[in-house]
């Protein structure tokens, strides 16, 4: 059985002013353990649908099932990280590490437990007792990362979670991050208009028309597993892929 | 306790920060200095009217007279009770309110025009309809106190609110946190500069609360001293009034300022 399911998919915005469509008819399936990117011209609707695919808003039409049940903000399957990491200033960071497991009443000893192990795991353990203005835009990332993980998500939602950081950094981020998520063996959809960044991260790519959203295009990736995002970057079938990619986003560019 | 070695240049600039912090209060001290010596050598001379300006040392001994005779801290402990007390209530009242007005969004909009109104209005207007239904006493002078502090409160607090940043919002609503989580967890920490800032001047508020309402009504109270001592020509009543509550106001405000550094201490 698919892990995600999404089935004709519509969402219509409604303002005083206007409605706008964000999405249209979108249909598509993610297995478990799937590395799902979803490029496309910036304004379409990217990060919608992972809003709808996390339970924060509902469908105008069509249907979405994670783990065959429609998503809800109150479960635990989904993990959201946001672009900016979004750490509270006035918590340290082995208090943020706890935000999430606080909200969801579920801050008890085994849980603390595990969510320091994975911040010693994953190389945060020096910098628990500091503030989140004390750290690097990078680690800040990792933190947050930690903090998604420490509540057991089975589904990442990574929405475009390094297009703030700087180039080096969002590199070197962007393989730690992999691997962690390989490690943990999650289910991740990123969003991003970074095309290299989808092609070095995801075994499968779903670009997406200028708004409203259709599904222009899905492309299954062949990497072998043990590339890190780095290696693959620079192999020359990213490269093929990304100027397929490039080419449909540029036509839909051309349409608006 | 760990003895790091700097460099020379770390001392001097460490010494240069240090003198330039002594220059400043140095200079403060000096200013306040040189306007009594001023005050004190220009009526004594007669340059300046002793009887419409008083004078420092006149101050002091009228400080020192109705010190002995109890009088001073009678009248002063009834202003500041008073200030208090509303202060207290006021800013009670005006978190509770905004926080009320924060979770009901149509709470929120049909009381927004209401308490505009309210805010532009001078609440010194509304002294007699105070005094008739409170009667001439404290009641009625914590009543003007609170009405003054508590709109503005509401006001300060509410936007503080209401103006969270909305990404540690979307963080809370994916976590599927409840408007009371978000209140407690995100929201109220986030504002705790603002509300501080906000009481501070509530201080400031209150005290001008208290003494207008004493003006108005009392037979007690630093600020029925004022109005004494301008019935009756007694400048020195006067200017001694002012000076005390110049110094209750200020520390009042450095006891505020006092809760701010031990909350931002963490």
């Amino acid at each position: 059985m698919e892990f995600v399911s999404i089935k004709n998919l519509t969402l219509i915005y409604q303002s005083l002013k206007d409605e706008t469509k964000a999405l249209d008819d979108i249909s598509f399936e993610i297995q478990k353990h799937d590395f799902v990117s979803i490029v496309g011209p910036s304004g379409c609707g990217k990060t919608t649908i992972l809003s709808l695919i996390s339970g924060l808003i509902k469908p105008t039409t069509g249907s979405i099932s994670v783990e065959g049940k429609q998503p809800n903000t109150k479960d635990d399957v989904c993990g959201y990280m946001f672009q900016r990491d979004n750490l509270l200033p006035w918590r340290n960071i082995e208090k943020n590490i706890y935000f999430g497991l606080e909200i969801k009443r579920q801050k008890d000893k085994e849980r603390k437990a595990y969510a320091l192990a994975l911040a010693k795991k994953y190389g945060i353990a020096d910098f628990l007792k500091k503030y989140p203005n004390e750290l690097s835009g990078g680690m800040r990332q990792r933190v947050a990362l930690i903090r998604t993980l420490a509540l057991k998500p089975e589904l990442l939602l990574l929405d475009e979670p390094f297009s703030a950081l700087d180039y080096q950094t969002r590199l070197s981020l962007c393989d730690d991050i992999y691997s962690i998520i390989k490690k943990e063996q999650k289910t991740a959809i990123l969003v991003t208009h970074d095309i290299q960044e989808a092609i070095s991260m995801s075994n499968k790519i779903i670009v997406l028309s200028a708004r409203p959203a259709k599904i222009k295009a899905i492309h299954t990736l062949d990497f072998d597993e043990s590339l890190t995002p780095f290696e693959r970057r620079n192999s020359s079938k990213a490269k093929k892929l990304f100027s397929i990619i490039w080419q449909e986003i540029q036509d839909e560019n051309k349409e608006i | 306790m760990k003895i790091k070695k700097f460099s020379k240049e770390h001392y001097d600039y460490l010494k240069k920060h240090h003198t330039k912090k002594a220059f400043v209060l140095f200079t403060q001290i000096s200013l306040l200095l040189i306007f009594i010596l001023g005050w004190q050598l220009l009526t004594k001379f007669e340059i300046i009217s002793s009887f419409f300006f008083s004078s420092p040392s006149t101050v002091a001994n009228m400080i020192g007279e109705l010190w002995k005779s109890g009088e001073l801290l009678y009248h002063a402990k009834i202003t500041l009770t008073e200030t208090l007390v509303g202060f207290a209530i006021a800013s009670g009242i005006g978190f509770l309110v905004a926080f009320i007005l924060w979770c009901n969004n149509f709470l929120r909009r049909v009381s927004e025009p209401y308490i505009v109104v309210l805010n532009s209005l001078p609440k010194i207007a509304l002294g007699p309809i105070i005094i008739i239904w409170f009667g001439a006493g404290n009641k009625a002078i914590i009543f003007m106190c609170v009405l003054i502090v508590v709109i503005v409160t509401i006001l300060n607090i509410l936007n503080s609110f209401t103006s969270c940043d909305s990404q540690l919002l979307a963080l809370g609503s994916s976590l599927g946190a409840n408007k009371i989580q978000i209140f407690f967890k995100i929201v109220l920490p986030n504002s705790i500069k603002d509300i501080i800032s906000t009481l501070k001047v509530n201080v400031g508020l209150s005290w001008i609360g208290s003494i207008m309402g004493e003006m108005l009504v009392s037979r007690a109270g630093l600020g029925y001293l004022l109005t004494y001592g301008k019935q009756v020509a007694n400048m020195h009543l006067v200017m001694t009034a002012t000076v005390v509550l110049c110094v209750l106001a200020s520390l009042m405000y450095f006891a505020v300022a006092l809760i701010e550094k031990i909350i931002q201490k963490r």
